[in-house]
């Protein structure tokens, strides 16, 4: 039993590591261009079917963890541009705009990848043995990956120019014009940035998770409310909430159905935002 | 240096520039005073693209700003101290420097920032929000000062610092005059700007309504106190 309930915390861990990538992606984009993407999760979703359709197409899927993600950086730029920018600092305008979004892409992937879902072999095969149970070593590579692209992404926010930028004109975005940030194009390119990870994500789960053109749908409530019990816009907090809460929910599902786990992390986000109505983290650095 | 001329401006639909005409010449430092709420911010906003000119022509330097964006102004020369001072609290302090510097910022610019400021040097690595109100306002002066500008817009420099520190303020605003920078400054305080200043202009509802220097000003008290709402007696020796 012990070994049951260590395996699902571990599936936990690995599932909120790649959750707090997502997630990441869309804190980034609410903190500077004050939209709530309902479309993130087809973002992620766009990923996995991305990374199922490159690697099966060319037969490597290290290929498609380099060529999706740089895909999505280009369709974040244009739909940033097409979408998103008309209707920018109009918060509820945005949330009309991104759920219509969410139905074209797919709708548009329905259409053209099919309606079924579909698994996807995982590029190393293998287990270990991890604490007495034997481990899937994608599930270890991918959660390892995934913490190395947290890590990667915080040292661009903290130790880059274009990165200090993005800060600023998540603080101020009018002074840090006045002083020559181009805060229009630092806004395109943070909600392409947003995009790309959502799309990374996808990749990286894609051999973990189903591949089918409704996928999002499940991913962003988890997301939202890894951003909302984080602190709203607090990246930190964000990341571990995404972990703490995957854990919990792989804990739950030990002794509950996954929906009624579901339930549970609602109703302790609920908890959350009535003793600390900005989040756990809140005050701390964002 | 700086030609405002017939400038106009809305909030929502309400008119806050009504016409606005100022000028700054190089090396020179104008005032623009009035009381609150009659857009001596919104001038300066409306001059630097952040507040949308509706009318009027803004040009600097020869250039007419109606197609020039915000950003590239700085690159242009033209510094801005925001009221409030516009620290980036969670960024260090060398980041809040350094932050519309050119990307290879000039290292003789930073050196001279750290000779004229040196607890800005002491605190390079801190949290800039973690700086006093005084040290915070040094600090947007020198990140406006690395970018070597030909004119500084300054909004109320002096407002929220303890009086003790004021004088430092206007020493380094004086300062940036001797060297030949033009300075465009909105102040509540007229003390500082009859020290400061060698031209003023007085604003009412939007539209400049007086333009002199400090001397003439002040052997027009009851200028002063129409617009104003001050007495000069209060003031006696402010040029000194």
């Amino acid at each position: 039993m012990s070994e049951y309930v260590f395996a699902l915390a571990v599936n936990g861990l690995v599932w909120g590591l790649i959750i707090a990538l997502i997630a990441l992606g869309l804190s980034i984009i609410f903190g500077l261009l004050d939209i709530i993407n309902v479309a993130h999760g087809d973002f992620f979703m766009l990923g996995t079917v991305g990374g199922l359709v490159v690697a099966v197409g060319t037969g490597s899927f290290w290929l498609a963890l380099l060529v999706v993600p740089i895909v999505g950086l280009l369709l974040g730029a244009v739909i940033e541009r097409l979408v998103i920018r008309p209707t920018l600092r109009q918060a509820s305008l945005t949330i009309v705009t991104t759920f219509g979004l969410s139905i074209i892409v797919q709708e548009m992937v329905r259409a053209t990848y099919g309606p079924q879902p579909r698994r996807m072999a995982a590029p190393i095969e293998g287990t270990v043995p991890v604490f007495g149970i034997d481990y899937e070593i994608y599930r270890i590579a991918a959660a390892a990956f995934a913490a190395v692209c947290l890590i990667v992404f915080f040292l661009f926010l903290n130790r880059t120019r274009l990165g200090t930028w993005i800060r600023a004109a998540r603080h101020d975005p009018e002074t840090a014009t006045a002083l020559g940030v181009p805060v229009t194009r630092v806004c395109a390119f943070t909600f392409a940035l947003g995009t790309a990870m959502a799309l990374l994500g996808g990749v990286i789960a894609a051999p973990i998770t189903t591949v089918e053109f409704r996928t999002g749908v499940d991913i962003l409530p988890f997301c939202f409310m890894a951003v909302i019990i984080g602190g709203l816009g607090n990246l930190q907090g964000t990341v571990a909430a995404a972990i703490m809460l995957a854990v919990l929910e792989g804990l739950m599902t030990s002794v509950l159905e996954p929906t009624s786990a579901r339930i549970l992390s609602l109703g302790f986000m609920c908890a959350v935002l009535l003793v600390r109505p900005h989040g756990l983290f809140a005050g701390a650095t964002r | 240096m700086l030609s405002v001329s017939g400038l106009t401006a809305e909030i929502g639909k309400v008119p806050v520039l009504r016409g606005v005409d100022l000028t700054v010449r190089e090396a020179d430092t104008v005032a623009l005073l009035g009381r609150n709420g009659v857009g001596k911010t919104s001038t300066l906003r409306a001059i630097l693209g952040l507040l949308r000119r509706t009318g009027g022509s803004v040009v600097y330097d020869g250039t007419p700003l109606d197609r020039v964006p915000t950003h590239r102004l700085a690159a242009m020369g033209v510094g801005y101290v925001p009221q409030g001072r516009g620290i980036f609290p969670l960024l260090t302090v060398e980041e809040n420097l350094l932050l519309g510097a050119p990307a290879k910022a000039d290292p003789q610019a930073r050196e001279e920032i750290y000779r004229r400021f040196p607890r800005i040097r002491e605190r390079l690595r801190q949290r800039a929000g973690t700086l006093s109100g005084g040290e915070q306002q040094m600090l947007a002066i020198a990140r406006c000062l690395v970018m070597r500008p030909k004119l500084i817009i300054l909004d109320e420099p002096t407002e929220g610092i303890m009086p003790k520190l004021v004088a430092q303020i206007r020493h380094e605003i004086a300062g940036i005059a001797r060297q030949g920078i033009s300075v465009l400054l909105v102040e509540q305080n007229l003390r500082t700007a009859l020290r400061l200043a060698k031209r003023i202009y007085l604003m009412e509802r939007g539209q400049i309504v007086h333009e002199g220097t400090p001397e003439s000003l002040q052997a027009d008290p009851d200028i002063v106190h129409r617009y104003l709402g001050v007495s000069l007696k209060d003031l006696k020796g402010a040029r000194q």
